[in-house]
């Protein structure tokens, strides 16, 4: 029990304004070891959901509910619509909206959080307008937006990205700054350039809470991305649950709910991914330690 | 005296920051960078700001968005408490339960704002339902997290002792996961008000977010006002978040997580 880095327990908001989510079902650093353990994790992890789908099939399969049409009746239009209907343009328009709007927030959020760390007197000087900006929630400025620019994409997207930056912006701040003194002593004592110093080091060190900040700024994109569609586009998936409320065409709303939780579990599912691949070092550190 | 200019400076330096914004705003726009069609001088903000102050109508909106907030955030934390430390207690309905808590926070709570309304209406209920339901996965996930994480020798010490039962429950296993609620509960407040914010906006349900849109659709005119709710709604934020913030860092002040954090945070500082 000699290891001195910040303690496990929520890491890095104690110690500023920021948020971010590193606490996650999904991400466990146990490791499985034998096949038959392996199976019986999936069973346990697979069995409540499809439960839960059945209970649905068939708890609505008779229903006469406006709101709550038939699973079996969804799925028959989740398919006409999107599958080989013509919902599927408005697909590709939201999932461009929220790539191009969430990388180019994620990107800001990370160069101007290093910045931010790398200059105190900004940071203090800035400190008060940047936490505003935070706090603010992203979706009221939405009709100044489009006071500011009219409807368009770029509005879209800029505010998808303005949306994204905070978190992501906050958490790099928060990681570098948490970073151990003694590693920087040694990094002089190695006369490491301070480029050297920001990509083998810097970087790497704060990486764990620069991806809880990015995971954040996910969630904040996909809101985004759904209310910009809602209250200020022509297409889009928003527009689309929104456009069929409006006509009362309920089913084909559940199919918007639908696709829009497919999405949201996809884009989650990729982050993880690419967060295990990208922090292996982190979490097997992480298990050594706990074991 | 060092310590007191310092101390000094680090108040004096944002609020000069503060200052300069406003005024950077007031030259941008009076100095014709932006038409007064597209972005409103700092001045007439903060002056259709202080008639909003004054009117009780501006106080109505702040109320019915912070009301929906506060229930909103009330229901899903007193459920995620119940729910998370049933199944944080238990390991194969804690195996069984992520996949299924991983997916329902997986979606957009506003993917489903479309339907909340058919069903419930432009009301108080539909908000409060809409964030109850957006905050209570996330914040599940940090109460099992928070119980799972207790030290198994207070829980066998409490044991020990004869504690059991609900006075358990509120004496040893809620003060040990605390940090961790707290935690969730801050990051909670924020979606919060973002999604009471969204359900004015787009739901029509009364609040700030519905005065920002009706100043919007008022014209050019209106835009000050537009204005000056947002930065209302910044604010609120500001109120709010800090708020929890200040209470993860005093209540918890005594909480090891807490203590190791405070000298290292003090270590930095040097």
């Amino acid at each position: 029990m000699t290891q001195t880095i910040t303690p496990e327990i929520v890491p890095e908001r104690a110690a500023g304004a920021s948020i971010g989510e590193t606490t996650d079902l999904l991400v466990s650093p146990r490791r499985v070891r034998s096949r038959g353990a392996r199976v019986r994790n999936v069973l346990l992890a697979v069995w409540l959901p499809i439960a839960l789908l059945v209970i649905w099939w068939f708890a609505s399969a008779s229903s006469t509910s406006p709101f709550f049409p038939p699973l079996s009746r969804i799925l028959e239009e989740f398919w006409a619509q999107w599958i080989v209907g013509p919902a599927s343009m408005q697909l590709g328009s939201s999932l461009r909206n929220l790539a191009l709007g969430y990388l180019g927030g994620a990107l800001i959020g990370v160069v101007f959080g290093t910045l931010l760390w790398r200059f105190p007197p900004v940071r203090q000087v800035s400190n008060p307008l940047i936490y505003f900006l935070y706090v603010l929630p992203a979706p009221a400025l939405l009709p100044a937006m489009i006071a500011l620019f009219g409807i368009g994409e770029l509005r879209q997207i800029a505010l998808i990205s303005f949306g994204a930056i905070w978190p992501t912006l906050l958490n790099t701040l928060d990681g570098m700054r948490g970073l151990d003194q003694v590693k920087f002593d040694t990094a002089r004592a190695m006369k490491l350039s301070p480029v050297r110093q920001l990509f083998s080091l810097v970087l790497p060190g704060a990486s764990p809470q620069i991806a809880a900040g990015l995971r954040a700024s996910l969630q904040t994109s996909i809101i985004l991305m759904v209310v910009t569609e809602m209250v200020a586009a022509k297409q889009g998936i928003g527009y689309f649950i929104l456009q069929a409320q409006t006509v009362f065409a309920i089913t084909t709303m559940w199919t918007g709910i639908l696709m829009l939780a497919i999405i949201g579990t996809a884009a989650n599912y990729l982050f993880v991914g690419v967060e295990r691949i990208v922090l292996r070092w982190y979490y097997r550190s992480r298990a050594l330690n706990n074991s | 005296m060092n310590a007191l200019s310092r101390r000094s400076l680090r108040w004096l330096a944002p609020a000069a920051a503060v200052l300069a914004a406003l005024l950077l705003w007031q030259l941008a726009t009076a100095g014709g960078l932006f038409r007064a069609d597209q972005f409103p001088t700092m001045t007439d903000t903060m002056i259709a700001l202080g008639k909003a102050v004054a009117s009780p109508l501006y106080w109505a909106a702040i109320g019915a968005t912070v009301q929906a907030w506060f229930l909103g955030l009330v229901i899903a934390s007193v459920l995620a408490i119940v729910i998370g430390s049933a199944l944080a207690f238990n390991d194969f309905a804690f195996r069984s339960a992520a996949s299924v808590i991983e997916i329902f926070k997986a979606i957009p709570a506003i993917a489903i704002l479309p339907l909340v309304i058919l069903v419930l209406g432009s009301t108080l209920p539909m908000k409060v339902f809409l964030i109850a339901f957006g905050v209570f996965w996330p914040l599940v996930i940090q109460v099992i997290y928070g119980v799972r994480s207790m030290d198994p020798t207070v829980l066998d010490t409490s044991k020990a002792l004869g504690v059991r039962g609900v006075w358990r429950f509120f004496v040893v296993v809620i003060p040990s996961a605390s940090p961790y609620i707290a935690t969730g509960l801050r990051i909670a407040s924020a979606s919060a008000l973002i999604l009471a914010v969204v359900s004015e906006l787009v739901g029509g349900a009364s609040g700030i977010g519905r005065n920002i849109l009706q100043a919007q659709n008022g014209g050019t005119a209106a835009y000050p006002v537009m204005y000056a709710y947002i930065i209302t709604a910044g604010l609120i934020g500001i109120i709010l978040t800090g708020a929890f913030f200040l209470l993860e860092r005093n209540v918890m002040h005594w909480h090891e997580s807490q203590r190791n954090i405070r000298s290292n945070s003090e270590g930095a500082l040097k």
